[in-house]
Parts: C-alpha cells; structure tokens; sequence
C-alpha cells in the first residue's frame, strides 16, 4: 500500500515536472514560503502607501509649486512656445531693439546667460571658444572650468581694444530671426539684415518653411502673423498690465517722431537653434540667442508636466495597489506601530520642531521679499502673498514629506498604542521622584532620598551645561569673558564635589530595586496571614532580601503542609465515622429485626414482651444516635452537603410547627408564636433549617416544665433576621454549661430520649447554612436564637 | 401468589430474620450471602424480585446489580447502611427501584416489595390502561376524568378535599405550591393561618399513599417555600 502510494506520488511530480513544475512548486506545500510571504506582504503594502503618498505629494507640489513661480511667463505644458508670454515679450524686446537702430541708436541687447543651459556640454564650450577666437575678446586659461555639478562656465574679458562696429552687430549672428531694417527719408534709404532676403519675401512673408512668425513695423504701427493667421496685437488699443505687445502703437503709447520712416521686418523660426555668438555690443557675454532661450524653458517645462504627471500616476496606482492590500496594509500598521512605540516622546518632540522648522524657514525667503516689497511699496498683492504662503510648503519638498510621513507616524502610533504604552525618556525619573503613588512607607523613604540627590544632581549638571555654554561664548570675543571666569571659579568645587555625589547617586539608583523587594516582602507577609498560602514570593537571585523572602517561603510551606495535613485528618476522622456507624448500623438491624420479631411472637410471656420492647426501643436509640454522631462530625469537619436557596424563614417555622402539631398537641405546653405574616427571605438549605428547628421545638418539648408556655418569635432587624425559642426548664439548669457542645444534656442522668446531640446539630446546622446559633439561660428560661443575614 | 424472593446479605442473621418477616406474608424466598451468589440465583426465571444488600465480599451489590440488569429485568430493591443522599441518588441511578437504608423497619420493607411487586406484575396493566387523561407518576397513576387515584393499581379512598390538593399537585408535577396557594385553590378562600390546616391534609394523604409517611417519596415539603409531587419515572 504504502510503496503503491510513494509511486503514484512520484509519477505525478514526474507528470508535473515535464510541464514545468517543480515538485516544490505544484504539490508539496512549501510553509516556510509562505510564512515568508505573509511576513513579505505587509511590507510590499506598506511600501506600496509610502511610495503612492510620497509621489502623489511631490508631483502635486512640484506642479504647484511650478504654476506658482512661472505663471506669469506661460510656460503652460501644452502650449506652443511662440504663444507664450515669454515669446511676445521676447519678439518685442527685439522689435524694439530693432527700432532703436532704425532711429539711430545702439541697443543695449538683453543677454542670457550660458548657465541658463544645464546641459552645456564641454564640446560646446569647446565651440563657444572657437567663436571667441580673433573676436578681440579673451578667454582665460583658467575661464573654463567644471564644477562638481559637471556645469561649463565661461567666463570672457572684454579686449583692452574693441573693433568698431555696426548697430546692429549684436543681432548679425542671430540664427533664429531674419530681420530686415529699412529707415531713412525721401528715398534715401538705409537698410540692416542678417540675410539676403529681400523686403519682398519679409513682405510676403516667404521665408520658406522654416519661418512660421512675421512681425512687421510700418506707419508706426506693429502687426504680427502668425502660422499665416494675422494676431490682435493691440487689443482695446491702450497699454495696461495685461497687454501681452510691448511694442509702441498703443493710444497711450504712440511710435515716436523719429519712427516715422522706420520700417522693420523681423521672422522667427519654428523651431530655433541652439548656436552660440558673441555679444558684441556691450562685449561681455555669451548668448545663444533669447528665442532658442523662450523655446528652451517651453519645452523643458512640458517635460517637467509630463515627468510630474507620470509619478501622479504611478503613485495614485501606488496607492490603489495599498488599498486592494488592506488586510496586510493594517498589519504594517501595528508593526510600525510596534515600533515607534519605543521612541521617546522627548525624541518626538524634538524631531517634530525639527522638520517643522526646516520647512517653515526654507520656505520664508518668498514671504520675506514679499513682505520687504509690502513694506517699502506700502501696498499688498493678496494674491502674491497666497503664493508666497504656499510656497511656504512647496518650495522645500523633502522637508515637506518627511513632514508628512513624522504627522503619519504620530497619528499610527496614537491610533494603535494606548497612552500606557508610551515611552518617554524623562518620564521614569519623574515617577521615581512622584513618591505619593507609591504604596509602601518604605519604599517612599528610599525614593524621597532618591529625589533629593537627583535634585541636586540636576543642579549640578544644569551649572556644568551653563560654563559651558559661556566657554563656547568665549569664541565669540568681547563676550562673557568676565563671566567665564565667576563660573569657572564656581565650577572647581562643584565639579569635585559632583563626582562622589554622582557614586552616590548610582549607588542608590542602583539599590531602588531593593524598595521595592521590601514592598513586595511586606505585602507577602501580608498574604500569608489572610491565608494565601499559593504563592511564593520570588525575588531575583542576587536581590539582597533574597533570604529574607526564601525564610518566609519555608513558612508559607510548613504552614501550607500543616493546614493541608489537618484538612487530611479531619477527612480521615469523617471517613472513621462513617465507617464505624456503618459497621454499628449492621448489628443493630440484626438487632432491631429480631426484637421485632421476638415482640410479634405470640407466646410470650408478658415479662418477657415487656423486655423485647424496651430492647427494641433502646436500639432505636442507638440508631438515632449513631446518625447524630454522623451527622455532627461531618458538619464538625465542614463536610456537610448543603444546597443553598432562598426561602421564607417564617413560612418555615410554621411549615415545621404544622409539621410537628401532633407532638406538640400531644404534649401539656402551650405554644405562643409570634410570626409576621411578609416573607421573611434568607438563604439557607430549607432541610438542615427543618431539622435545627425540629431539634429545637423536640428539645423544648422534652424539657419544658410541663403545662408552661413556650414562645417562638420571628424578628427582623436590619438586615437580620431573628428566630428565637424560649421555654421554662423543668429541671433547675446548671450554670456555666455549654449546651451546644456534644452529648450534653439537661439532666445528668441521661434517662430520657434522645441522643444529646440536638443542640449540638441545631447549632452546626446553623452554621453550615451561614447563620449563628446561641443559647441563652436566665434562671430558669432557656433561650435559643438563630439568626440569619436577610437576602437581598 | 408465592413470589419468590431472592434475599442477599452477608450477614446471615439479617438474611433470615428478613426471610422470616417474608416468609409470614406468604413470600418464597431465597438465599445468597455475596454477590457472586446473587449472579447465579438471578439467572432462575423464577426470582421475582431482588433485595440485595451494598457493601459485600466478592462482589459488591452495586456491581452485581449492574451485571444483573445486563440479563434481566426485574425489580431490585437496595437495602443499604449507607443512609445519605448521595448514596441513595447512586443505587437509583445504577438500575436499583428502590432503596432502603438499615436499620429497616419491617413493616416498611414488606410494603416497598408488596408494592414493587405489583407494579412487575401488573407493569402491563398500567401501561395498557395508559389512556387520555391518565397521569402515571412512579406506583402512583391518577386518572383525571374520573379523579382516581391508584397506588400500584389498587384505588385509593380519598376525601373530595384531598382529592383536589392531589388533582392540583398531579397537574403540575415538581412544581412546588405554597400553603397559601393551595388553599385558596382548593377551598376557594382567601387564605390565612392555613399551614396546619394544608399539612393535616398532606400528612393524611401521605398515609394513604407513601410506604412510609414519615419518609414520603411523593408529597413532599420543600421547607421555607411550599408543598410538591415529587416526579418518579
């Protein structure tokens, strides 16, 4: 059977392996995997919150933080670079610039620096160097370098003797625009371009493909065509805040003068060049030309929407992926949770103000100019100083997130620690100075001292932390050299009386385990006298009371072996009687059979009669004294079956006196009882109950002088009921006698029935049911009075 | 009549004065001083009814009572020393129908066999007369048409009194009444002071029908609270 097995098993593996499986794979059930796997998935689900939380916040603020700062120039990720703002300003800087040579003049060209370009290479600054060559400008050995960013500088002197030039030299290498300047009066005209285009291409706007932007000025006035399509340039005709043209033709900007017979012509390229030319007009820098600048940023910045847009996604997906991981994500959750559960709270506060204060100040340097403007200006843009708050938060977006994740951490931790599991760094020493809570007199003495020493510990330090502080002042001349020397003088007897304070203090911080072993000894002793007699105290194997509590363990022991050696006894003694009534109760049925059949024979001589009975009725004493016995010492050894229930106490004294009412008619006494008709409720066990009151009133009915009242009375006080038997002795009743106590009896003689036991049953009966039973003698009254707690 | 009895004792003295007090009613009665012995006499079909004594040598009664029931199914009566509760609830609840502690009252022996007896013999009647109505509790059945009582099937005389406490009681088995309860039920007034009146009523129907009415097995008292018909099987 069991090879047939192991062969089919492994056929299968084989079946399974010529698929591709391997046997681990497809049927033994690899545990350890999946352990790993379990513990693997809250980590993924974690990672998977992280990464999604952190992408999602740092695109969005990016994106912000973008929108915020580059608004104003358009650089909008989805619009062509010549529909920029950046673009029109551009164009008309150019146009203007234009307009300056028509009029005569030399235009200060607005330059862009290289650095601009992250992505200069060390070929193009190799390219820029040729440029430079015979220029008359010089490039220093050292102008060239690389810094650890992998950035080029260049950086030019202009030449001791510049070559003179044309106006519009700066513009002559221009790649990126063709323009055409034509002024002059009456004909005699003076034309400036980069090209050999003529006025009618520019006119008729046939540049070739390349050229998509025309910009014409004519009659001072500008107009622009763009991809063939004619734009609004002046919109409602007067230049404000919002008009995108700087450019003159406006009603409250009119060309001037000498504008009149000035005609320029400028194109711009679709898509510009990076080249690289001399700024020969002011001599000093590089440019590759304000278009490809404008085209540049354009395009960088759809790169920068897009790249942010990408992490949007993937985080969101992120974050959808931690969502579908719940369960496993809530798991993370505790463990971290475990975790920052150790970290003090001191540390978190501190390390809370940190981040806070990192964000906030790298964060203050809009809200500062913006406030310096405000001031100096003494006007608010409320707008601009949204963006600076915002930018409060974006513009350090690190700081931003560790911000976030240390608000996450506090919240998690909050969520699954309770307040009592939190840690602190200082709490510990607090408590051991809060002496109030502490519940032994002993151990509050030894921790009063504790704090004592600590204290003036504390002061110690604080006053070493202090010289310190003012050593470190000292660097700073002109400070606290005065005072560094008061505290230096101070420090010398300080610092020699800190060491031994400091031993000292150990010492005791050392011995504070020894409060509360004391603590824990006196509350063992306690113990052991109510009665716990379980558990040992143990305390740790070098602790100092170690003996002490190993002395007190032996007792708790001896006593433990004593009480249960007597439980054992007691146990053995009930077991005696049992089985000694049992071995009397055996000859007496012979007993007690045979007398009854001796009585029932018929020839019987009347003496002869007269002696069965009282055989008969002696053994039947014997009987009921023999079950007494039993009875009495299983109640004497708490052994006694009792079923607890709550029941009318009144009810029963009557229950039991209608149950005895033939004896009691019987008898010559009058019964007086005084019961209250409301239930009177304790709980007891309604049989034994019967039997003490049986006893009671039999005890009475034997005793009792005859023809006297006996008077049974149920009382309430509070909380206590009261049921008491008196009766009047027939017999003169012997002083200092305990009647509750075994096999003492009214009369000395022992004659009557009875086994001398009544009492004595009445009172453990009582007992076992959880009420008291006391009897009382005045003269000749008897008084018994059982009482019981009443029932809720 | 002539039922045979098989009497089990180790002590003889007590096996025969009981074969004595058995023997005079008219009872055939057999011997065994062990439970071995009771074994092998319990295999005659002619025994009728088993006494049988606890606490023996060789095998203890409990222990031949189980074996006993194994082969037959005839009425055991315990006769025990051993007088508490629990000793009690464990014979019963091993197979024994009754228990009787010692020293035994003769008289109260003869009735528990007169009465165990009947129920063996006549068991078919009772469960054959087993009609709508007819309330069966132990030896006890109580006809509540016609209001009649029968202890192992012979009527009980009872006074119209008696017979509406028992008509109450009967209806609501275990079920424990007070005094009070009973009496306005039963006598249609509003009680007061009525316990002695409801027990003399008890203790006088307890004669008529328990075996031994200082001990009943039926009406019982439940002190402190009431009165109750204790259920039998």
């Amino acid at each position: 059977m069991d090879t047939n097995w192991n062969s089919t098993s492994e056929s299968i593996i084989k079946v399974l392996e010529e698929h591709g499986l391997t046997a681990e794979e497809a049927g033994k059930p690899a545990l350890p995997q999946t352990r790993k796997k379990r513990r693997a998935k809250p980590f993924f689900a974690f990672l998977a919150f992280f990464l999604g939380v952190s992408l999602l916040l740092s695109s969005l603020g990016g994106m912000v933080d973008r929108l915020l700062w580059q608004r104003d120039q358009g650089f909008d990720f989805r619009r062509d670079w010549q529909d920029t703002q950046a673009f029109r300003n551009e164009a008309s800087r150019y146009l203007r610039g234009f307009l300056t040579i028509g009029a005569g003049g030399v235009p200060t060209y607005p330059s862009v620096w290289l650095e601009e370009f992250d992505d200069l290479t060390l070929r193009e600054a190799e390219v820029i160097q040729e440029a430079v060559t015979g220029t008359g400008f010089q490039i220093p050995q050292e102008a060239t370098t690389t810094d650890s960013t992998g950035e080029h500088y260049v950086f030019l002197q202009p030449a001791e003797n510049p070559v003179p030039q044309e106006p519009d030299a700066a513009y002559q290498a221009d790649q990126n625009v063709l323009y055409l300047i034509r002024c002059g009066k009456n004909g005699n005209w003076k034309t400036y371009c980069n090209g050999d285009q003529g006025l009618a291409a520019f006119r008729n706007q046939t540049l070739g493909e390349a050229y998509n932007f025309y910009l014409s000025f004519r009659d001072g006035k500008v107009s622009a065509v763009w991809n063939g399509q004619e734009l609004d340039v002046y919109g409602s005709g007067v230049y404000d805040g919002d008009s995108l043209w700087f450019v003159p033709g406006y009603d409250n900007f009119p060309a001037g003068e000498q504008l009149k017979d000035v005609e320029v012509y400028l194109a711009v390229r679709q898509t510009p060049l990076r080249y690289y030319a001399l700024n020969y007009a002011d001599g000093s820098q590089l440019y590759t030309g304000g278009m490809y600048s404008v085209f540049h940023q354009t395009q960088e910045s759809r790169e920068f929407y897009r790249r942010q847009a990408c992490l949007l996604g993937a985080g969101v997906l992120c974050l959808l992926l931690s969502l579908a991981l719940n369960r496993s994500f809530y798991l993370a959750k505790r463990k971290i949770a475990c975790w920052t559960q150790r970290v003090w709270t001191e540390a978190r506060f501190l390390l809370g103000a940190v981040l806070t204060g990192w964000v906030l100040l790298s964060g203050t340097g809009d809200l500062y100019y913006l406030l310096r403007d405000a001031y100096w200006s003494g006007s608010w843009c409320f707008a601009d100083l949204g963006r600076a708050v915002s930018r409060l938060f974006t513009s350090n977006l690190p700081g931003l997130l560790a911000l976030v994740w240390f608000f996450w951490l506090l919240r998690n931790d909050h969520k699954y620690n309770g307040k009592d599991a939190r840690r602190s760094f200082l709490g510990p020493f607090f408590r051991e100075l809060r002496a109030k809570d502490l519940k032994r007199p002993v151990e509050k003495r030894l921790s009063q001292n504790h704090a004592a020493v600590l204290l003036v510990l504390g002061v110690l330090l604080l006053a070493e932390a202090g010289n310190w502080i003012l050593f470190l002042c000292r660097m700073f001349p002109g400070k606290g050299i005065a005072l560094t020397g008061v505290m230096l003088f101070i420090q010398l007897p300080l610092g020699v009386l800190a060491i031994p304070l400091a031993l000292l203090f150990f010492r005791l911080w050392k011995s504070r385990g020894l409060a509360g072993d004391l603590g824990r000894l006196a509350d063992q002793v306690e113990a052991v006298r109510g009665g716990d007699l379980r558990k040992p105290l143990r305390l740790p194997e070098d602790a100092d009371l170690r003996k002490t509590a190993d002395s007190l363990n032996d007792i708790q022991a001896g006593m433990k072996t004593a009480l249960e050696e007597q439980t054992r006894s007691e146990r053995m003694k009930v077991e005696l009687v049992s089985n000694v009534s049992h071995d009397l109760k055996t000859p007496l049925t012979s007993i007690l059979s045979y007398a009854e059949l001796l009585r029932q024979e018929p020839d019987l001589s009347p003496a002869a009669a007269d002696y069965a009975r009282i055989i008969d009725e002696k053994a039947q004493r014997l009987n009921t004294i023999v079950q007494d016995v039993f009875e009495i010492s299983k109640a004497a050894a708490d052994q006694l079956p009792v079923h607890l229930e709550r029941l009318d106490l009144a009810k029963l004294l009557r229950q039991t006196l209608a149950d005895l009412d033939g004896p009691i008619q019987a008898s010559a006494l009058h019964f007086r009882t005084e019961l209250p008709q409301e239930a009177v409720l304790v709980t007891a066990d309604g049989r034994r109950l019967y039997r003490v009151f049986q006893n009671l009133i039999d005890n009475a009915l034997r005793y009792a002088l005859e023809g006297s009242r006996v008077y049974l009375s149920l009382t309430i006080s509070e909380k206590q009921a009261t049921a008491s038997l008196r009766n009047t002795s027939r017999e003169e009743l012997p002083t200092g006698v305990d009647f509750t106590a075994r096999f003492v009896r009214g009369d000395a003689s022992r004659t009557g029935g009875g086994s001398g036991l009544g009492l004595s049953i009445a009172k453990s009966f009582t007992e076992a049911c959880g009420g008291s039973f006391q009897v009382e003698t005045m003269a000749d009254l008897f008084t018994v009075s059982v009482r019981f707690p009443l029932a809720e | 009549m002539n039922e045979c009895i098989l009497v089990v004792d180790d002590d003889p003295e007590i096996v025969r004065a009981i074969a004595i007090t058995l023997e005079r009613e008219g009872y055939q009665v057999r011997r065994a001083c062990d439970g071995l012995q009771a074994l092998d006499q319990c295999l005659d079909p002619a025994v009728q009814l088993l006494l049988i004594d606890v606490m023996m040598p060789r095998l203890d009664g409990l222990s031949a009572l189980l074996r006993i029931r194994e082969r037959r199914n005839l009425p055991v009566i315990v006769l025990s020393a051993k007088s508490e509760d629990t000793d009690k609830i464990l014979g019963l609840s091993m197979g024994a129908d009754d228990y009787i502690t010692k020293p035994y009252n003769p008289q109260e022996l003869l009735a528990r066999v007169r009465s165990q007896l009947r129920r063996y013999t006549l068991l078919g009647d009772i469960h054959a007369g087993e009609k709508a109505g007819l309330l069966v509790n132990g030896r006890l059945s109580y006809d509540t048409a016609s209001r009649i009582l029968r202890t192992d099937g012979e009527e009980v005389r009872l006074t119209p009194t008696e017979t509406k406490i028992l008509d109450l009681l009967f209806r609501h088995p275990g079920q424990v009444f007070p005094a009070e309860e009973i009496y306005r039920r039963v006598w249609n007034e509003d009680a007061f002071s009525c316990e002695n009146t409801v027990m003399v009523h008890i203790r006088r129907m307890r004669e008529k029908i328990e075996l031994n009415p200082k001990e009943p097995d039926y009406i019982k008292v439940v002190w402190g609270i009431g009165y109750k018909l204790e259920q039998h099987e």
